[in-house]
């Protein structure tokens, strides 16, 4: 009961931090009623949503705070798979011959964000879009597939990305 | 120190149009809706953020440049999101036709 | 120099709105049609911003931001209203 509390105290706290850093972002101002009637607002917010931002089963912290280091090296693989990825497509577009083929793969992250942002970054990376995420479950469109087995294909799509997200999130 | 980030913008333009360019050849060129997606919604993608990276070079003030660097982040956010959600839109529906076609077959095969 | 990029980026873009426009207007079904919405919003984002940046103004940026943020809510409700439809058919 205790402990459950603390946790709750903590999810509590971090919401009000992410809720004020997101109006001290949005307001750009940092005069002394702006900021009071921040904290405030995200106070109350907070206290009426936290139990859905941070649900109560993402048992750990690490599970949705980032390393810094690690998320600015994720962010630049992402600016730079977003580019290939755009490289192969237009190579497609041009030659013209394509492979369309849905695979289905699962992933080992655990924690919701982590395995949100993976289906986001999957988008990025050459030739793949996600269709479905359900739980660690991942339908995802190939356009230039070229495998068909499912732990292959979810080797060749994910598995630089899960490593990266690995070390960023858990 | 300007005509740096000029050169740079003019560069990250380019690369913008041409990706831009053969994402609108691929719009048309393709046949099935997936490709399509993949065709315009990634070069589509990438060619607006290079175009937000130009414009992140040419901001004109301190103020600008901040909330230019935020909506980079959100726009590398909200882009897959919204492809996603229209690629899962794609393939109900293609489920659901797939679904009314075998459908009729079995109508016939009575 | 740079107002010469800043009008070339703004006839690109127009260019390219006009070109998913008449995908959105022919696409013969749906999907394609959102489609080319989903191309048309993030071109029209990047409009917003040029604008913004060209006439110096960070009141445009503040309205790409919230466009940008809340943008995918409509593609949700397009998609949702566009389902209920075809199951009620």
């Amino acid at each position: 009961m205790n402990s459950r509390r603390t946790w709750a105290l903590i999810r509590f706290g971090l919401t009000t931090l992410f809720l004020f850093v997101v109006w001290i972002l949005f307001s750009a101002d940092a005069g002394f009623f702006s900021l009071l009637f921040g904290f405030f607002i995200s106070l109350l917010s907070a206290s009426l949503t936290y139990h859905i931002f941070l649900p109560e089963h993402e048992a750990n912290l690490r599970f949705f705070i980032p390393r810094p280091f690690s998320l600015i090296r994720f962010f630049i693989l992402m600016v730079a798979a977003l580019y290939a990825s755009s490289f192969q497509v237009v190579k497609a577009v041009i030659t013209g011959n394509t492979n369309p083929r849905i695979v289905h793969f699962r992933t080992r992250l655990r924690s919701d964000l982590a395995r949100t942002i993976l289906a986001n970054a999957i988008t990025f990376t050459p030739g793949t879009m996600t269709l479905d995420l359900n739980d660690d479950h991942l339908t995802v469109h190939w356009l230039l597939c070229s495998t068909t087995h499912a732990k292959a294909a979810g080797e060749a799509i994910k598995t630089r990305l899960e490593h990266a997200l690995g070390r960023t999130w858990l | 120190m300007m005509i740096v980030r000029e050169i740079l913008a003019l560069l990250a333009f380019v690369i913008g149009t041409a990706f831009g360019l053969v994402g609108m050849v691929g719009l048309f060129r393709f046949k099935d809706p997936y490709s399509r997606l993949h065709a315009g919604s990634l070069c589509g993608t990438t060619a607006v953020f290079s175009y937000l990276i130009a414009l992140l070079l040419l901001s004109p003030s301190v103020a600008s440049t901040l909330r230019m660097i935020i909506l980079i982040v959100f726009f590398l956010i909200s882009a897959p999101t919204g492809s996603s959600i229209v690629a899962r839109f794609i393939w109900e529906s293609e489920d659901a036709e797939r679904q009314r076609s075998s459908m009729n077959r079995e109508d016939k095969s009575l | 120099m740079s107002e010469l990029i800043l009008q070339a980026m703004l006839y690109t873009l127009t260019f390219f709105a006009v070109v998913t426009l008449i995908r959105l207007l022919i696409g013969p079904t749906a999907s394609d049609r959102l489609v080319a919405l989903n191309v048309l919003a993030a071109v029209s984002l990047a409009l917003l911003i040029l604008w913004g940046v060209s006439t110096k103004r960070t009141l445009y940026l503040d309205v790409a931001l919230v466009y940008d943020i809340f943008g995918f809510l409509g593609f949700l409700a397009i998609t949702r209203f566009l389902k209920k439809d075809k199951e009620e058919s």
